[in-house]
């Protein structure tokens, strides 16, 4: 009971506290909005490279290795047996060299060159689907050394392109993390000089509350339950701004740079309110908390 | 010479051999030693700068000591947690010079304020503001700010929130130094009231006046140090300081 008396107290004094200084508020409030767009934009940029990225994986997670000619069928199904109980592979799919030919001819960008082929030039080969990308090489090396690989040409795994793939993406995870430190480190900043400015406005009534003996959360509370409401209102702010601008921002993209296949996700749109909402909460809370730490301590 | 009082009732607050050194390297007291018993009425009195504001934050625990120990109600205060002070303080009701009031509260809501702060339920809150209100003689202006009262209705308000949650003992800093001789002297009609209800009162004062009309226990601080321990004394001590009788 005693704790929410001292609640309902902390809050009318932050509510209070964010009116009576209600420019300051109102800057604090415009300064995180904006950190938390520049976040939420990271955050769907983020989103979006990823799922072009996944699109990406999938695609060189997969494999086909090369089956030489008159190679025993019995040691194709080995093979393929041995890669389907290994825990790294997915799935395996033989493909044999008729219907190699067959699905060769029915790809439209094939179309010139099957005419022009005599007889039946492609291997037999084992499609292969790996689980995790980091895996590939391994399957690959693997295959290499098999009795039955074409070795002429035995996978079509590309390592380059694949380590590229993984550098790309661990660089834009990394920028991304980065960015978003900063982001976090302003918006604290921030919020602390507003409850700065605030603490410097109410010294005396702080002073007259430690004297009576009020404990450092008590007047710690209505300070940081201000930061907090500063936090969400800047994140509410945000939020909304972002999904006015996201679709018509994919759409222009996809008119600008058509080849990079972005996507408008609504599904994302509330794990973004989440992230933001929750964002703009614990960044508002820090901030005020060590922006009134100096001046409570009793 | 350092007189003790052999008073029969506990003592309430004990210095013992206490010196406070700021970082400066000031000494603002030296080897304090005072015993103050459960319902003794104290002025603490001396030339300004001499150690009375640095007894009484020691007291009220703004201040550390360097050496020695300060124990109040046997509970030593340079030992005491930094959590545990709020509770302490709890347990003093404290007046100061410059009343401390909140500006943008009314009267009863600067009262309340040192209850709102111990979670108390807003009945409880009522009847014991009404009653330090009315204690102060202040009923009716409730609702008033305290910039429309005057210096000593000011300090009435500054008494009603130092006596609103009942503590043991009242620390008062110059509480008359910014009142007329006049209200000066119905504030100490107060503090007096207060006092015989059974709460200990140590007030640092420069009014010689009511000193030496009220003939209570007097302690004289002099350069950081206890000069005399009177049981009811005066505001100079005109046979050992005659440099003072001179002022």
């Amino acid at each position: 009971m005693m704790m929410f008396r001292n609640l309902i107290f902390a809050l009318n004094s932050a509510w209070q506290s964010f009116w009576r200084n209600l420019a300051v508020s109102l800057a604090a409030v415009l300064s995180i909005t904006l950190i938390l767009m520049l976040a939420g934009i990271n955050l769907l940029v983020g989103h979006a490279f990823s799922q072009v990225l996944d699109g990406f994986r999938t695609k060189v997670s997969e494999m086909s290795i090369n089956v030489a000619d008159g190679t025993p069928l019995t040691t194709v199904y080995d093979f393929q047996q041995q890669l389907s109980s290994d825990p790294r592979v997915a799935s395996v799919r033989f493909i044999t060299k008729s219907q190699a030919l067959v699905n060769f001819q029915a790809d439209p960008n094939n179309a010139v060159f099957a005419q022009q082929i005599d007889g039946n030039p492609l291997d037999a080969k084992l499609d292969v689907r790996v689980n995790k990308l980091d895996d590939v090489a391994a399957i690959d090396a693997m295959a290499r050394k098999w009795s039955g690989v074409d070795p002429t040409d035995p996978t079509n795994y590309q390592g380059d392109f694949v380590f590229r793939m993984l550098q790309l993406s661990s660089w834009l995870g990394i920028a991304g993390v980065g960015l978003m430190a900063i982001l976090v480190v302003v918006s604290i900043v921030i919020v602390m000089n507003t409850i700065r400015t605030a603490v410097y406005h109410r010294r005396k009534e702080i002073e007259v509350m430690k004297l009576v003996g009020a404990t450092e959360w008590f007047v710690r509370g209505p300070f940081v339950i201000e930061g907090i409401m500063t936090g969400l209102i800047a994140a509410s702010l945000a939020l909304s701004l972002l999904v006015i601008a996201y679709q018509p921002a994919v759409d222009r993209f996809h008119s600008d740079v058509g080849f990079i296949p972005l996507s408008y996700d609504p599904s994302f749109i509330s794990s973004l309110a989440l992230d933001l909402l929750l964002g703009g909460a614990v960044l508002g809370a820090m901030g005020s908390y060590i922006g009134v730490r100096r001046f409570v301590r009793i | 010479m350092v007189l003790t009082p052999d008073f029969d009732s506990r003592p309430i607050i004990s210095f013992q051999h206490v010196w406070k050194t700021y970082p400066t390297g000031t000494e603002a007291l030296r080897d304090i030693n005072l015993v103050v018993p459960e319902g003794d009425f104290l002025f603490l009195v001396g030339p300004s700068g001499a150690g009375k504001s640095t007894l009484v934050r020691l007291l009220i625990r703004e201040e550390k000591p360097t050496k020695g120990k300060i124990f109040v109600e046997g509970v030593e205060l340079g030992r005491m947690k930094r959590r545990q002070l709020p509770r302490y303080r709890r347990k003093i009701g404290l007046v100061f010079q410059d009343f401390k009031l909140l500006p943008n509260l009314t009267i009863y809501e600067n009262v309340a304020f040192a209850l709102r702060v111990l979670g108390e339920a807003d009945s409880i809150v009522q009847s014991r503001v009404a009653e330090a209100i009315d204690t102060v003689g202040l009923g009716g202006k409730e609702l008033t700010y305290p910039s429309n009262l005057s210096g000593g209705e000011q300090q009435r308000v500054a008494i009603a929130r130092a006596l609103v949650h009942a503590p043991r003992f009242i620390i008062a800093d110059e509480p008359t130094g910014n009142l007329d001789p006049a209200t000066a002297w119905e504030i100490m009609q107060l503090f007096l009231r207060i006092n015989a209800r059974g709460a200990t009162v140590v007030m640092a004062t420069h009014n010689r006046e009511i000193v030496d009309l009220l003939r209570r226990r007097v302690v004289a601080i002099d350069a950081g140090q206890v000069a005399r321990d009177d049981r009811s004394g005066r505001y100079h001590d005109d046979v050992s300081k005659p440099h003072i009788r001179a002022q």
